[in-house]
């Protein structure tokens, strides 16, 4: 798999915060600040890529992302919004903004095929890496049921996204 | 009563796939069967049904799903979350079809 070096710090960034939030266990209102940050860098990756990106399939995909991870954050916020849970900013999500703070500005300097290779690239490295954290970390640490039904529910869109992703790479590597 | 709590227990359209063949196996009549449209898959992904049976795509995500055949011989377009779309089967065939949004969510109507 190749990477850019933004895609990889990303990843390795949240990886990091990842095994940080293993030490501590994440409660629910941080489990809810780490699910709604991490959908939405990806729409404002999207974003960028609707506006920025040269491949078709690339544009679509990006189309997908943004209204994939709106749909999720909706939901997620409505139930927050009945919990009565206030969403806590933490390490994780923050290092997660922070990954998608950089990711956007990294791919703002580049164009055309470049531009779609990076985006899709760091699409591959977030996934990953947010699925990974879903498994480990997130769902074996919420605690109220409608939180962790949420997460359960979810969680094939990530796997989904993520094969997308990796055959889009697929092809734009031929 | 046992029988009402199992009723309650099933969900919405669940109750209303099994009363309508109930009632089919009974009249003759034309069924409905329902097919759940989620990201990790139609289910059932595959359904063998007969002319003039009625089937129910039902969104059961966060965000939305198509049901679109490979030949376009029928095409939900853009399905909401919790939304609905039914097809009259009415030519015999079989017909794959896929998410257009979703390519990874596959499935096979059968008719017969």
């Amino acid at each position: 798999m190749k990477l850019t070096l933004t895609a990889l710090g990303g990843f390795l960034g949240l990886a990091f915060a990842m095994s940080a939030a293993q030490a501590a266990a994440p409660t629910d209102p941080q489990i809810a600040a780490i699910v709604v940050t991490a959908n939405q860098v990806d729409i404002d990756a999207g974003k960028l890529a609707l506006s920025k990106a040269s491949s078709p399939d690339v544009k679509k995909f990006a189309q997908l992302m943004i209204t994939d991870h709106s749909g999720v954050n909706k939901s997620a916020t409505e139930l927050v919004t009945k919990l009565h849970v206030t969403p806590e900013s933490n390490p994780t999500s923050q290092s997660l903004q922070k990954g998608g703070d950089d990711n956007v500005a990294a791919l703002k300097k580049l164009s055309g095929s470049a531009f779609d290779r990076a985006y899709v690239d760091h699409e591959v490295a977030y996934h990953q890496a947010v699925l990974d954290a879903v498994d480990t970390t997130l769902i074996p640490n919420a605690q109220n049921a409608e939180l962790k039904a949420l997460l359960v529910k979810v969680r094939p869109a990530f796997v989904a996204h993520l094969d997308h992703a990796k055959h889009l790479q697929g092809e734009l590597g031929k | 009563m046992p029988g009402i709590r199992f009723w309650m227990q099933v969900p919405g359209a669940a109750v209303v796939s099994l009363a309508l063949a109930g009632a089919a196996a009974t009249t003759g009549q034309p069924k409905t069967f329902v097919v759940s449209m989620q990201i990790a898959g139609f289910e059932p992904a595959m359904l063998t049904v007969k002319r003039g049976d009625r089937v129910e795509w039902v969104n059961q995500d966060l965000f939305p799903h198509t049901a679109t055949s490979d030949d376009k011989a029928f095409d939900s377009h853009s399905v909401a979350p919790a939304g609905t779309w039914t097809f009259v089967a009415g030519k015999a065939g079989t017909y794959t079809y896929a998410c257009t949004f979703h390519p990874t969510m596959k499935g096979t109507i059968k008719v017969q």
